[in-house]
């Protein structure tokens, strides 16, 4: 009998271990949920430092002045990635354009796609093809008022027992008229890496 | 050995594994549902989580306009003698109560330090949000609980 029990727990036990081995499992997950898979940049602190800059930019009494009566025009130089890391400022701009974009207040031109809108303009006045009185006209844009640009960069330190990563992110809006910078914020992110606690 | 000795230790041995290999899962918390400016949050207040409700309380919700858009102050008081992790969040609805950027609102990470009453900050998307929810959730760091 009690060989019996003796299989039967050892088994259990190997069942258990058998039960959580590398199975791998797909799920979505919840894209707004804190990800702390690693100590690099993640797409919590992209998300932390767009939604605090576009914060601080819209609750700034300047901003509050300019955009009283009007929508200004915003061109978004980038943002230089001065870290260590492989980082996509890109995606940290169109971030917090979008959310200044979305919430009303600004307008934007967007740099990145000039040659396609030349091509098109191109197309629609020399091709041939399109209705001249329908066509868009060359010259005709609104040229951007402010420049919103900035740096990323880091700090990383390091011993056997824990990693620290100190994330720095500046912002500026500049009125690309006077040069004047307007509005300028910056935000930080602290992130460590260290041993496990274990509690019964 | 003795057979009972083996028994244990295979017995300890396989629960140690079962709970090393749990994920730590998201708990739950406390917060305020659809609160208006200048509501006393303490009408909307629930506790999902009474463990945590007896560490962490939801001191203070304030709000105002600025520059036309619903700005959040949420006070957290920790009663625990040490640091939390925690993660907060807020929701926005429009007059008509309807969900904004919904799943688009992230969850914040925050450390609170023991007795410590940390304010954090929130502003809304649009000026066209007209209340709020907030909520606050704790980050499980005991993977070997049983």
């Amino acid at each position: 009998m009690k060989k019996v029990i003796l299989a039967t727990t050892i088994g259990l036990a190997l069942m258990v271990t058998a039960g959580c081995s590398n199975k791998s499992v797909i799920r979505y997950g919840d894209a707004a949920a804190v990800e702390t898979v690693d100590i690099n940049f993640g797409s919590t602190d992209l998300q932390k430092v767009a939604a605090e800059m576009t914060d601080s930019m819209l609750l700034s009494p300047v901003v509050g002045t300019l955009t009283e009566n009007k929508r200004p025009i915003v061109f978004v130089e980038r943002i230089k990635n001065k870290t260590s890391e492989h980082i996509d400022t890109e995606s940290i701009t169109d971030s917090i354009s979008t959310k200044l974009l979305r919430s009303g207040k600004f307008r934007f031109v967007d740099m990145a796609r000039v040659e396609s809108v030349r091509e098109q303009l191109d197309f629609q006045q020399n091709s041939g093809m399109v209705d001249p009185s329908k066509a868009m006209q060359f010259g005709r844009q609104v040229g951007a008022e402010y420049m919103l640009y900035g740096n990323l960069s880091s700090i990383v330190k390091s011993n056997k027992d824990q990693e620290d990563v100190y994330y720095k992110f500046t912002m500026r809006l500049m009125d690309l008229e006077s040069g004047l910078v307007e509005w300028a914020d910056e935000t930080e992110i602290r992130k460590t890496k260290g041993k496990q606690r274990v509690s019964w | 050995m003795k057979l009972q000795q083996v028994m244990v230790t295979a017995l300890v041995a396989s629960t140690m594994l079962l709970a090393g290999c749990t994920i730590a899962p998201v708990t739950s918390g406390t917060g305020a549902e659809k609160l208006v400016q200048g509501d006393d949050f303490k009408k909307h207040l629930q506790v999902d989580n009474a463990e945590l409700g007896k560490k962490l309380h939801i001191s203070e919700v304030k709000s105002r306009k600025t520059n036309g858009l619903l700005e959040i102050n949420l006070a957290l008081t920790s009663s625990y003698k040490k640091s939390q992790q925690l993660q907060y969040h807020f929701k926005w609805f429009d007059k008509d109560g309807f969900v904004l950027e919904a799943n688009k609102a992230p969850w914040k990470p925050l450390e609170l330090h023991g007795f410590q009453t940390a304010t954090v900050k929130g502003l809304a998307p649009s000026v066209a949000v007209e209340s709020f929810s907030v909520y606050v959730r704790e980050v499980p760091e005991k993977y070997y609980k049983f």
